[in-house]
């Protein structure tokens, strides 16, 4: 027994060994973000093209990110995914370095009207996603155009939602008529009054594409990317629309990178990010991520394909909110947000 | 005296080892985080995130917060139903697998455990592929003419249940399994020698004698099930919060470190009264499992 | 006399028969979402909504090792959840019977310590051990995963531990030592095969949280390498793809090839010690019989 114990001691010492022996060759860059969300041939030609070995880590939610970098464990990434909603306090708390925009020549590509001045200095934007409402054409009860549409009492059981106090009162706030990111308590409450009834006709927060693919929802309030996903599924049989808005707008998210206050490896991110500001070499990447992109030389350069995806088959796109940082505000919506959910 | 201070170091050396390590390690990762936690509790919650190191006692104010009594309770009955339904079915279970011989034994334990070691994200997710609208079981039903549409079983409370128990039980039965195993049958012969019946055997030996391996899975599964939220996340429809869900959100993108600590500090105080009630009411003895 | 004894056998037997029966539904909860698992490693669709069909392009893909990110993580996964094991084990079985044997200052103290990481949810361990770790500088890493995943499998391994020990152990260990045996002859060859049931159930708990973890192993990783299930939750944002079920359905496979040969091993020592037994009996007979 003692005998079996130290051998397999010894042997998984053996391996962790070899694992940090192989990682210590080359230069390296460490990037924390969304798995499956980039190419592994983008990641790959980077690697040859600069002699650097890409370490990637994923997080699990958006939440992740902003942990590992108040926490203080940034400087143990050199480029870290976050998004737009964060941004404020980020720069405002000290977490991020500030950008030399002059050493990524590439991100003159990029649309600055997703990319706010503020912004310019401390983030680059790599994909983004609309957060808007898709429903099944031969399934669903009625015709969605507005928010409002979502409570009627018909779409009752239909509706697969995505989570989030930030994500869910905006479309709220918008279908009172107020600003999507008020920090007023009386806009909030009522937006939560709204969301009550909304709630009622929610069937899961989560897994949108999933049950929409299988029929247990026939409408959903989703990202882009996977309705994407969910067309591609249903293929020929697909008999999903985007919703035809007539005025609501829609949220415009943004995935970004930034580089972690004490990142190790600048240089090595700052050419990481100019070479995925590359058209061609983004437009590789729209393949296997078919986003949308703020990259515009990107989006010209992308597939038919991708540009013509009924998932981007909408054309309210630039009639968008976005989702801004509300400060301390923040917790009048968890507060409302956990009425919601606890009743 | 001489003697005494020489006897001494001797005879405590087998009580540092044995419970020296546990105490070490418990003090270091768990004392040390949880005084930091209790610390932050009674900070101000930073704008940026984090903590601003000003004492207050704003969240423990919040706390008095009605909903917060509404979340624990709710929080509370999912993990009595869990925990009975896991001793129930488990006991019998583990009963079973104990009466076999050892060999047996452990390799039935072995197969209870081995579907574990798959990820417990891609057996929920197996759970919804076989129950969803356009899933096998529908399928069958309706191929059976069973019923004419097709049964909406995601997000009902019947399919969380069951994806708590798979998850729990191999908790409960582990250390019931290990409990009972002990049971030496020269008892169980001896209880039926003196004319009682099975159920008067069960109900005066065997359960009291096993009554250690019941407690270490009460423990093992009441009070995980009480913080639980991936599972009511994923099968029910993330429609629900539970405590956990409020404490996660907090050190997450709500950025509320000191509520998400005094919540914690709470859900501390509410096992620590469980725990003493039980011992207090419960005169069974053999309690020396906590 | 015979009638009752053959009602008695057939009780019995009809007993027997509904244990099985009633493991055998047990059982079947667990291995039916593993069964459909392994069955969508073989779907012929981007990602696992629903049965499109049957492939084994998922498996040709793993087998490539192009993505090696997969396999990378599945190894990291393991190794920390076998370090995890056995330091929890091995902990945990000492302050088991420590915690259960001895009367100490703090012994209140540390049991109720070892209730907070079963109770408090991951996050907040991970969070405050994050920062902890960050003040005084250790390097995140597998070292840290491994000391987080530790402190919640201890906790387990002492309380299935405990509940196996009881006051009779006492009389066995007072029995050894007068016969001679000095105390770690005493711990090795009594106490330990005494509680040897609980070991394993500790062991199985230990593997089964460690190999399991996402939020200790999330947070407090470096930013070199992630662990499987971190990797699959993060995946899940868009739905699993079936590379990822052909990957765990390896995984168990390897997993239950590795617990037959321990299995193999195991029953070899314990042929051997019955033959030690065996002999040593032998010899005090003869010895005994000498006197």
């Amino acid at each position: 027994m003692k005998k079996a114990l130290s051998l397999l001691i010894a042997l998984v010492m053996l391996f962790s060994l070899g694992i940090t022996a192989n990682a210590a060759e080359r230069k390296e860059l460490n990037i924390f973000m969304w798995s499956d969300y980039i190419s592994d041939d983008l990641i790959a030609d980077f690697e040859d093209q600069f002699d650097v070995r890409v370490n990637l880590s994923y997080m699990n939610d958006n939440a992740d990110s902003i942990t590992k970098l108040t926490a203080g464990a940034g400087s143990e990434y050199d480029l870290i995914m976050t998004c737009d909603a964060y941004m404020e306090s980020l720069i405002n708390g000290g977490y991020l370095e500030e950008l030399d925009l002059s050493q990524i020549p590439n991100s003159a590509n990029i649309n600055k009207a997703y990319w706010s001045e503020q912004n310019q200095g401390y983030c680059v934007p790599y994909l983004m996603n609309y957060i808007y409402v898709v429903y099944d054409t031969e399934r669903c009860p009625i015709e969605i155009t507005c928010y409002n549409d979502l409570i009627r009492p018909e779409m009752k059981g239909q509706i697969g939602s995505v989570d989030g106090a930030r994500n869910l009162f905006p479309i709220a706030l918008i279908a009172l008529g107020y600003d999507p990111n008020s920090r007023d308590e009386n806009e909030i409450k009522e937006a939560y009054e709204w969301l009550v009834k909304y709630n009622e006709n929610v069937v899961a927060y989560g897994s949108t594409e999933t049950n929409i693919v299988s029929g247990a929802i026939s409408c959903m309030f989703t990202y882009d990317g996977n309705t994407a996903e969910a067309m591609a599924q249903l293929g020929e049989n697909n008999t999903l629309v985007v919703a035809p808005f007539t005025s609501d707008p829609v949220q415009l998210g943004f995935d970004l990178y930034v580089i972690p206050k004490g990142a190790q490896h600048m240089d090595l991110a700052y050419q990481f990010l100019n070479y995925i500001c590359d058209p061609e070499v983004m437009a590789a990447n729209l393949v296997d991520n078919p986003y949308s992109c703020p990259n515009d030389a990107a989006v010209a350069a992308a597939s038919e394909e991708y540009r013509n995806g009924p998932a981007f088959d909408f054309d309210y796109k630039t009639n968008i909110f976005f989702q801004e940082d509300v400060g301390d505000a923040i917790t009048i919506y968890d507060q409302y947000y956990q009425m919601l959910k606890v009743g | 005296m001489n003697q005494m201070t020489k006897k001494k170091p001797l005879s405590r050396l087998p009580m540092i080892a044995q419970a020296g390590p546990v105490s070490l390690w418990m003090i270091l990762f768990v004392t040390i985080p949880m005084l930091f936690i209790i610390f932050i509790s009674f900070m101000t919650r930073g704008t940026f995130g984090g903590v601003e190191y000003t004492p207050t006692l704003t969240s423990y104010q919040t706390l008095a917060d009605v909903i917060y009594l509404n979340v624990i309770l709710k929080s509370l009955r999912v993990a009595v139903v869990t925990t009975v339904v896991c001793l129930l079915l488990g006991y019998p279970f583990a009963y079973y697998i104990a009466r076999k011989p050892a060999d047996v034994a452990s390799r039935l334990i072995m197969l209870l455990m081995i579907p574990l070691w798959t990820n417990s994200l891609m057996r929920l997710n197996a759970w919804m592929l076989l129950f969803q609208t356009n899933g096998p079981v529908n399928k069958a039903l309706l191929a059976f003419g069973l019923v004419d549409k097709p049964v909406m079983f995601l997000y009902t409370d019947g399919l969380v249940l069951l994806g708590l128990i798979t998850n729990f039980l191999p908790f409960a039965v582990l250390p019931m399994y290990s409990s009972i195993e002990k049971l030496q049958d020269a008892m169980l012969e001896a209880s039926a020698d003196l004319g009682a019946k099975p159920s008067t055997t069960f109900l005066r030996v065997t359960l009291p004698l096993t009554f250690p391996g019941i407690f270490s899975a009460i423990i093992l599964t009441f009070i995980p099930a009480l913080g639980t939220y991936t599972i009511t996340d994923m099968l029910g429809g993330g429609k629900v919060l539970y405590i956990g869900n409020i404490i996660k959100n907090q050190f997450g993108t709500i950025r509320n470190w000191p509520l998400g600590a005094a919540l914690s500090v709470l859900l501390l105080l509410i096992t620590a009264l469980l725990i003493f009630l039980y011992s207090r009411f419960a005169s069974i003895e053999d309690m020396e499992v906590m | 006399m015979q009638q009752s004894r053959n009602r008695k056998v057939l009780r019995e037997k009809r007993g027997r028969f509904l244990g099985s029966f009633y493991a055998a539904i047990i059982y079947a909860m667990f291995y039916i979402p593993v069964l459909v698992m392994i069955q969508f490693s073989f779907n012929d669709a981007k990602r696992n909504y629903s049965w499109e069909g049957f492939t084994t392009a998922w498996y040709g893909k793993l087998f490539s090792f192009r993505n090696h990110d997969l396999w990378e993580a599945l190894v990291y996964s393991i190794i920390i959840a076998v370090l995890a094991t056995i330091i929890s084990v091995v902990i945990g079985v000492l302050g088991g019977i420590g915690l259960k044997k001895f009367q100490f200052r703090g012994k209140k103290f540390i049991n109720l310590m070892l209730y907070v990481p079963i109770v408090v949810p991951e996050i907040v361990l991970a969070v405050s051990m994050l920062i902890i770790f960050m003040t005084i500088g250790i390097k995140l890493g597998m070292g840290t995963i491994v000391i987080g995943h530790c402190t919640f499998c201890i906790p387990y391994a002492v309380v299935t531990i405990k509940g196996r020990i009881s006051g009779d152990n006492d009389t066995l260990q007072e029995a050894s030592m007068d016969l001679g045996a000095n105390r770690v002859q005493t711990f090795w060859r009594v106490t330990i095969p005494s509680i040897m049931p609980g070991i394993m159930s500790a062991a199985f708990l230990s593997f089964t949280l460690s190999i399991d973890d996402v939020i200790m192993s999330n947070m407090l990783a470096s930013a070199r390498q992630s662990t499987l299930p971190v990797l699959i939750l993060s995946v899940n944002r868009t739905g699993i793809t079936p590379d990822i079920n052909a990957l765990t359905t390896l995984m168990v496979l390897v997993m239950v090839f590795g617990m037959l040969i321990m299995n193999f091993i195991q029953r070899r020592i314990a042929a051997k010690e019955a033959r030690e037994i065996a002999e040593s009996e032998k010899r005090i007979s003869a010895m005994s019989e000498h006197g």
